[in-house]
């Protein structure tokens, strides 16, 4: 019982220690196999999952985290290919062998943080993986040298660091408002602590939940405390950014989904929504203005998951449960969008040498099969069917509508139509343009390629028919976090 | 001698007694502290007695009045020393117990007074034409209103734990027990009371105290156009405001032991001999830090009142988040 | 006489006051940092205020009677007091500049904004019902206002020392908080969350070195090119 759960983070950090000994071929086997293999046990473990919580000691999987498990592991997979194709390149100078050892230790290392997160079964070490992911993914950022990458980093993890104080302060605060029912010295176990929460103070709990969704949300780019995030994605190495966009950012929301559960049962839920979708709503509207003027492409995309983020916070406001089911639909979707589209990025950055996007035009002759994957992961991106961002922000605005919040929805729909506006845009005046002559034409690596094919296969499956086990495990998801009756 | 000892003296005879204690020590600790301040420096320094020669001598003296200068001119400095002789009615100098005029005024009655004393010398200064004395007049009011909220703070704070603001009942709460005396709001009051007395007996890293350097003064400066028995006047009463200024340090905020508790002869002399004793202790840490410490930029100085306003500030903190427990 | 005696707030114990008084130690180093010119001062301020916070953990342990809180008081003492300290001496050596004049705002308006932040933090803090057995509720408030001091510390100064050294001084409050409020928070919790600091001081040191190796200086000031 459990193997499985521990075999998941034995696994992504086993390899990541032998990246650091192993041949670079060896290590990018190793790495794709563990991305295969976490992805393969996160799969088996959706059906369990849906039926009831797998719990072994110090680790859990209920439905909630099993959706964001499956999230990370199935980028984790994808960017294990993508990296393949994206550390060598044709014509170009191999990377130093120094680099390359750290650059896949510390991708197996980063996945295996994102993993840990989910799976820890404990309030205090919740936060602990969630410094680690940190850490490690800070290394990452700075990993290139140079001195955007070297700025990029220093911002993010005096930034990201400093709303994990916070988020610290949450856990302590909340553990405290434990010790009132639950005696001092206890573990803060999830289901120990949703089981009392009831009996909770009322005012410590509301303390800790604004700390934790100021604290996480740092790391999950809320607005105002957003700033480091369009740094550390544009100037981060490619497989970096999709991790950090599509699986980092989903794992900080989990965590204050967690804090959600809690402060639901113990104060009722319109504080949690109502905290929630003030924040939701002012990164909708960053997101949306700063979408319409930029340049970067990666920076684009980095504005886009603000955007995201934005809505997953909104969707989160609305009572009803579709509305939930939607906003975890919108995980899987985005994550799987927005690792394609920051591939495709990748692939366009190398091949036409610039991020700057007055720049890039006519990449989709440029690039024969990723060019028109990239563009449809950014269709994909702006919610058009059959992506999966269209199920889940249809299910949203769904829920929206039958709660009734009419007015927040209707904001929720023209900062969603205005950020597609921008990210549309931009996509097509670098993508449907004529090609450049002076530049070669040709993809530089089938891995590339294979990674978006996955990614958008993933996102096509969730958007026209989810298979029913994960159907099931989100509607368990939901009710796992909505009002206990 | 024992009977001398339990002679009974009358309220007034120990209040007019408080009085003349400030007038005739302050000149001598001025004196010891100063020689002090040359021994630490390595220098033989002047007499302890130094100070009352050079009163005698200004008292002789004739009196020079700039050109265009008025009464305030002489006014400046009567008005200035009436303050200093008035302040001493309203203090613990001697008592432990509270003398019938100390009901008069509390401790921001007697900051009034100081206040009042130290803008009667600017004025008089401003009459003057001497840029000097106008510098160092237009730099005493500006600073003396810098330090002014924290002065204001730590009589909150006063007021808050004794529920009055008269310097006698923080004397007795400090001596009540020793967790009151310890208690970190009265700790850091007293820390931050310690920081005013620095800044208004113009010690370093304020002012240079012995300093012939024009542009560094403060409060020295005011008194460049004076002379004669004026002179002597303000001379003496800033030797007064500094005495008086380390009785209400110790005698309320450090250390509020060693005051009569009785009326007889006895414990009240043992009060004056006490007094003389933690007025050089505190003028020997006063010297130890002049000997210590540089003196700070002009335009630094509101560092230091920053730092004294944030203790007084962090005493009030303490006492509101304290009121549960 | 009664009436009085409500309204002035009870006289805390020789105990309860000594903590109170190490609690305020704490802050009033946060207010040393943002006054402090130079880097090494900063890191010397900032082993001296973790001293004072392991003193509070060993108060806490001797007034509660719990083994694992010593072992967790000296540990962090190492920890904090001198490991982290001698990584940020080591970077300021191999640097061989010492910041100073990092300073925004001046340092009179630097302490007064801080003592506005503070009146905040413990107006907020005592608003709350929060009970401790283990420490004075006054250090709760002081650490809230640590908290707050040290993020202006790293808003304010704008060289990577002062602002590392201001992540860890937030987070010697948030230990301050933790103190309080979660003494009974089980030791192997305790050790992860000292164990992450390490960390987190280890990714700072290899990024100040990246820093100063691209920068050749501590400043950010250069650090404006990514925007918009």
């Amino acid at each position: 019982m459990g193997w499985d759960l521990i075999a998941l983070l034995v696994v992504p950090f086993a390899v990541s220690g032998a990246c650091l000994v192993v041949p670079r071929r060896v290590a990018q086997g190793l790495t794709v196999g563990s991305g295969a293999v976490t992805f393969a046990l996160a799969l088996l473990l959706v059906p369990r999952a849906a039926a009831a919580s797998a719990l072994s000691g110090w680790l859990r999987a209920d439905a909630l985290s099993t959706v964001f498990l499956t999230a990370v592991a199935f980028l984790y997979a994808a960017t294990a290919v993508f990296a393949v194709g994206y550390l060598r390149p044709p014509g170009e100078r191999e990377r130093s062998r120094r680099y390359t050892r750290r650059f896949h230790s510390g991708i197996n290392l980063f996945a295996w943080s994102m993993a840990m997160a989910t799976l820890v079964n404990d309030l205090a070490l919740l936060w602990v993986a969630i410094e680690v992911t940190t850490v490690v993914s800070a290394l990452l950022v700075a990993i290139d040298g140079t001195d955007g990458s070297a700025e990029a980093a220093w911002k993010y993890v005096l930034i990201a660091s400093m709303g994990l104080g916070i988020a610290l302060l949450a856990t302590i605060v909340m553990y405290h408002a434990g010790t009132q029912v639950l005696g001092n010295g206890y573990e803060p176990f999830f289901g120990r602590l949703l089981g009392a929460a009831a009996r909770f103070p009322p005012a410590v709990v509301r303390l800790s939940y604004v700390l934790a969704v100021l604290g996480f949300g740092t790391k999950m780019g809320l607005f105002p405390v957003h700033t480091w995030l369009p740094d550390a994605h544009s100037q981060a190495p490619t497989p970096v950014s999709a991790l950090l966009s599509g699986s980092l950012l989903a794992v900080s929301f989990y965590a204050i989904l967690r804090y959600y559960q809690i402060t639901v049962r113990a104060v009722g839920p319109a504080f949690a929504r109502n905290v929630l979708l003030a924040f939701g709503l002012a990164s909708l509207a960053l997101a949306a203005l700063y979408l319409t003027r930029q340049r970067d492409i990666k920076r684009l995309l980095a504005y886009s998951s603000v955007e995201h983020m934005g809505i997953l916070a909104v969707g989160m406001s609305f009572s009803a449960p579709v509305a939930v089911v939607g906003v975890l639909l919108h995980v899987l979707a985005h994550t799987a969008a927005k690792g394609t589209a920051f591939f495709g990025a990748g692939s366009v950055v190398r091949s036409l040498g610039t991020k700057d996007m007055r720049r890039i035009r006519g990449a989709i002759g440029v690039l024969p099969w990723s060019g028109p994957m990239l563009t449809l992961a950014v269709l994909g991106l702006c919610a058009l069917p059959p992506s999966g961002l269209f199920r889940s922000e249809f299910l949203i605005v769904a829920g929206g509508l039958s709660d009734p919040r009419d007015a927040v929805v209707a904001v929720l729909a023209v900062l969603v139509t205005l950020a597609s506006l921008g990210l549309s845009w931009f996509g097509t005046q670098t993508m449907l343009t004529p090609t450049p002559e002076s530049v070669a034409v040709g993809e530089t690596s089938g891995w590339i390629v294979a990674s978006m094919v996955v990614g958008l296969l993933a996102l096509t499956v969730l958007g026209v028919h989810p298979p029913s086990a994960l159907s099931g495990l989100l509607d368990r998801a939901a009710a796992e976090l909505g009002v206990p009756r | 001698m024992r009977v001398i000892a339990a002679v009974t003296l009358s309220q007034p005879a120990i209040q007019v007694l408080q009085d003349l204690t400030i007038l005739g020590l302050a000149p001598g600790v001025s004196g010891a502290i100063a020689h002090m301040e040359a021994r630490l420096q390595g220098r033989r320094g002047p007499r302890v007695a130094q100070p009352y020669y050079d009163l005698a001598k200004l008292f002789r003296k004739e009196t020079l009045v700039p050109e265009d200068a008025s009464w305030v001119f002489f006014a400046g400095p009567i008005l200035a020393f009436t303050c200093y002789l008035i302040v001493p009615l309203l203090i613990p100098v001697l008592t432990a117990y509270p003398l019938p005029l100390g009901y008069q005024g509390d401790i921001l009655g007697g900051g009034f007074l100081l206040a009042l004393a130290g803008f009667s010398v600017a004025l008089a200064a401003a009459e003057t034409n001497g840029p000097y004395a106008q510098l160092g007049s237009s730099r005493a009011m500006t600073f003396a209103a810098l330090i002014e909220p924290s002065i204001l703070f730590i009589t909150f704070t006063v007021a808050v734990i004794t529920a009055t603001d008269l310097p006698y009942f923080e004397a007795a709460a400090n001596r009540a027990s020793f967790s009151a005396a310890i208690r970190p709001a009265h700790l850091l009051a007293a820390l931050a009371f310690f920081l005013v007395v620095l800044n208004d007996t113009g010690r370093i890293p304020v002012e240079t105290h012995s300093s012939t350097l024009e542009f560094g003064m403060i409060d020295e400066g005011r008194t460049l156009e004076h002379s004669g028995p004026p002179f002597a006047l303000l001379k003496w009463g800033s030797a007064m405001k500094q005495l008086i200024l380390y009785v209400l340090l110790v005698n309320v905020f450090a250390a509020p032991w060693g005051l009569a508790g009785s009326r007889r002869l006895g414990p009240v002399v043992l009060a004056i001999l006490a007094l003389l004793a933690k007025a050089l202790g505190v003028g020997a840490v006063f010297a130890v830090i002049d000997s210590s410490f540089s003196k700070l930029r002009l335009f630094k100085i509101t560092e230091f009142m920053a730092a004294a306003f944030l203790l007084a500030v962090l005493a009030i903190l303490v006492l509101y988040l304290g009121r549960g427990g | 006489m009664s009436a009085v005696a409500a309204v002035t707030p009870p006289v805390p114990s020789t105990f309860s006051g000594t903590a109170e008084g190490i609690a305020i130690l704490v802050l009033l180093t946060a207010f040393a940092m943002l006054r402090a010119p130079q880097s090494r001062s900063q890191v010397r301020l900032y082993a001296f205020q973790s001293l004072a916070v392991a003193a509070l953990a060993g108060y806490v342990a001797a007034s509660r009677h719990v083994g694992d809180l010593y072992a967790l008081a000296g540990l962090s003492l190492v920890l904090k007091a001198v490991v982290v300290p001698g990584v940020l001496m080591r970077v300021l050596g191999e640097a061989r500049v010492d910041v100073s004049r990092s300073q925004r705002l001046s340092v009179a308006s630097a302490v007064l904004l801080a003592i506005v932040l503070s009146v905040f933090g413990v107006f907020v803090v005592g608003s709350l019902p929060i009970s401790s057995r283990s420490l004075p509720a006054p250090a709760l408030g002081l650490a809230a206002a640590v908290i707050l001091v040290a993020f202006l510390l790293v808003i304010v100064r704008s060289d990577v020392v002062s602002q590392a050294v201001g992540f860890f001084s937030m987070e010697n409050g948030v230990s301050v908080a933790g103190l309080v409020v979660a003494s009974g928070l089980p030791l192997i919790v305790e050790v992860a969350f000292l164990f992450d600091l390490l960390v987190a001081v280890v990714v700072f040191g290899v990024l100040m070195r990246v820093h100063h190796g691209r920068a050749r200086t501590l400043s950010t000031e250069a650090l404006d090119r990514l925007r918009g």
